[in-house]
């Protein structure tokens, strides 16, 4: 019997509403660190709790300590300033990291996190980081002289932080790169500073991309030196297959089965029929099936009736061809 | 020389003193059922009187209104289109930022101004020119996905026409200049040129306005034979992010003017007006024969509003510096 179709999700869920307005309160003054902290790590262990209870493989901490995910480093780490709000979209805003100096990792930015939530279960939970581009391109620059000079010091922070994953335990270490499908000419420096922050890891490597332009930059993308890479397939209807089937997918595959960005909850058809679509050109061994993005813009009902659908359609999948988990 | 300033596309809503109308808050509290449309809209005029303060208090001469009441630079004015609906949300190019895809899904056709009401509310806030903001046909094409027409040239044609009467609507609001936000005319290709010319010159033919077509992020270079004969006043050049728009100089057409993209928009390190004055010279130098604006290389809105501000000053000082060199 054959193995694979393993369940993950991508990394972040939705915050619950109160721990939205705590961490509201908290940023206004109202609200203790430690009382916000106490909340925040409640909250975690009641989503690893129905992360098992709905079946699947690999879990997440589901950074509700978090807010961007380039911020949350960038105010961890000597270097880095934090700017007034930049827009996103509509009356979305977020604080972008400004490198003002040598960026350095000088204490454990998530291994705590790492170990409380893998404390919760048996199921193996993924380390989470963002790479080094991702953090350098969604950064302002009034420090470094070049773009490649901030990735590469961006790479050996990151690189640190993996190897203390590592040392904690973690069999998963997921470095996520979603600027990389944007620049194709700088796909190089991508896989260049992934590279260092990936280095001397022997857990599982994995890096999430998305909303790209992947004609352009498939199958360069698979120079990216990790063992898994993690790419939306739903939101562009499986587009991507054709270009599997004349250029093979040699890597393993995070297959994102779930539209994040949709409040409509999939059909558990049409997540088998994705899935089977993918059984056409890839092997069961080689695909991890998850979301398409992180679940953090969905409500929490949502997230996990999307998860309940995918992980019985993997199922169903699984038993009619026979694959093992 | 004289050399004249003015900004591209949006500008950052929130306000950098406290008390000042927040637009963000108002939209929140809308959102809570605790403010009206009343409200934001009063927000919305009031961000957009700020806006335009601070470019006139900084000595602007070709002022804009912000878009403050947009969402992104796609979907204020296609929403209002036939033939086009409103999906969901994809990043804006290599920016950090969004924008709801609009879908061809059937004729495109102009209904209405979406623009003209906002152009007249801020005209009478400024006794400065003031410069009308529209996406571009062509980059509104190419942000859009066709389903309608599948086939680029007539696609980009339908935009245009729906955008000329747009335009029109804007010149019959008292606009002396429209702005057309272009960033797909700095990543066209030579084979896109068919659509690109479809695309435009609906938009640019028997305009009373002079218009100008701002390339963010890139070089029109691919395209720009294709370009060069329509009736466009000026060209707005990004010479921080694509240094290649130095070799664009010699091709541009005479009587045209080129708005220089030099004040770095994405990035929150201030520049040395004296540089800025230099590359200034040096363009003029190139083309004595050429009007320049001074300009930033694109939304000053990818800013935070502190930095965005400080960059305004910068922008009217390295352009006084440049006249007093020139001159």
């Amino acid at each position: 019997m054959s193995r694979g179709l393993w369940t993950t999700t991508v990394g972040s869920f939705p915050k619950p509403p109160h721990l939205e307005r705590a961490r509201q309160q908290h940023a206004r003054g109202e609200m203790a660190a430690d009382a916000l902290f106490e909340l925040e790590r409640e909250e975690t262990v009641k989503l690893i709790r129905r992360q098992e209870e709905i079946g699947l493989d690999i879990l997440v901490d589901g950074e509700l300590y978090r807010g961007d995910m380039t911020t949350y480093f960038a105010e961890r780490m000597p270097g880095f300033a934090i700017s007034n709000p930049v827009r996103s979209y509509g009356n979305r805003y977020y604080r972008k990291p400004i490198a003002v100096g040598p960026i350095r990792r000088t204490k454990s930015l998530t291994v705590e996190w790492w170990k409380f939530a893998q404390a919760q279960t048996k199921q193996p939970i993924k380390g989470m980081l963002t790479g080094p581009y991702t953090m350098m391109d969604w950064s302002f620059n009034e420090h470094y002289p070049s773009r490649e000079a901030m990735a590469m010091d961006l790479a050996a922070a990151i690189n640190e932080e993996a190897l203390a994953l590592q040392e904690a335990g973690a069999k998963y270490i997921q470095i996520d790169e979603p600027a990389v499908s944007v620049r194709p000419d700088e796909l190089p420096l991508a896989v260049k500073a992934l590279g260092r922050a990936a280095q001397g890891l022997k857990a599982k490597t994995i890096t999430h991309i998305c909303y790209g332009d992947f004609d352009v930059i498939y199958p360069a993308l698979l120079d990216l030196p990790v063992d898994q890479i993690d790419l939306e397939m739903a939101n562009s209807r499986y587009d991507l297959l054709e270009r599997f089937k004349k250029q093979p997918f040699t890597k393993e595959i995070g297959y994102g089965v779930l539209d994040v960005h949709n409040h409509r909850v999939e059909t558990k058809d049409e997540v088998k029929q994705g899935i089977l679509r993918g059984l056409e050109v890839l092997k069961p061994e080689q695909m991890y099936v998850d979301p398409d993005c992180g679940l953090k813009t969905r409500t929490m009902d949502e997230a996990f009736a999307k998860l309940e659908v995918m992980v019985q359609a993997v199922r169903e999948v699984r038993a009619e061809r026979g694959i093992g988990a | 020389m004289k050399i004249q300033t003015t900004l591209a596309g949006s500008y950052p809503k929130l306000p950098t003193e406290t008390g000042d109308v927040n637009v963000r808050v108002v939209r929140n509290r809308r959102d809570q059922g605790k403010a009206t449309e009343k409200d934001v809209a009063d927000a919305v005029r009031e961000t957009t009187r700020r806006m335009i303060a601070i470019q006139e208090k900084a000595g602007v001469d070709l002022v804009q209104d912000g878009c403050a009441g947009w969402d992104d630079a796609q979907t204020y004015v296609a929403r209002g289109l036939d033939g086009v609906r409103i999906a969901g949300l994809i990043r804006y190019l290599d920016t950090n930022t969004y924008y709801r895809q609009p879908e061809l899904v059937g004729d495109v056709r102009w209904k209405s101004s979406a623009t003209a009401d906002d152009f007249r509310a801020a005209k009478g806030m400024t006794s400065r020119p003031l410069k009308a903001l529209l996406p571009g046909p062509y980059s509104l094409t190419r942000f859009s996905k066709d389903l309608h027409y599948n086939d680029p040239v007539r696609a980009g044609r339908a935009v245009g026409e729906a955008l000329a009467k747009e335009a029109r609507s804007l010149e019959e609001a008292g606009a002396t200049w429209i702005h057309l936000e272009e960033p797909w005319l700095g990543k066209a290709t030579a084979q896109d040129s068919a659509a690109v010319r479809a695309a435009l010159a609906p938009v640019l033919a028997d305009r009373t306005a002079k218009t100008l077509l701002h390339v963010p992020f890139g070089t029109p270079s691919a395209i720009f034979d294709s370009i060069a004969d329509l009736p466009w006043t000026a060209i707005g050049l990004d010479l921080v992010d694509a240094a290649g728009n130095w070799d664009l100089l010699p091709k541009i057409p005479k009587g045209r003017t080129v708005a220089l993209g030099l004040i770095d928009a994405r990035n929150t390190r201030l520049e040395d007006s004296a540089d800025v004055a230099r590359s200034v010279a040096k363009a003029a130098a190139a083309r004595p024969d050429l009007e320049f604006l001074l300009s930033p290389n694109a939304s000053l809105e990818y800013l935070p509003a502190d930095k965005a501000e400080a960059k305004v000053v910068l922008l009217v000082e390295a352009a006084r510096l440049a006249a007093r060199n020139g001159g």
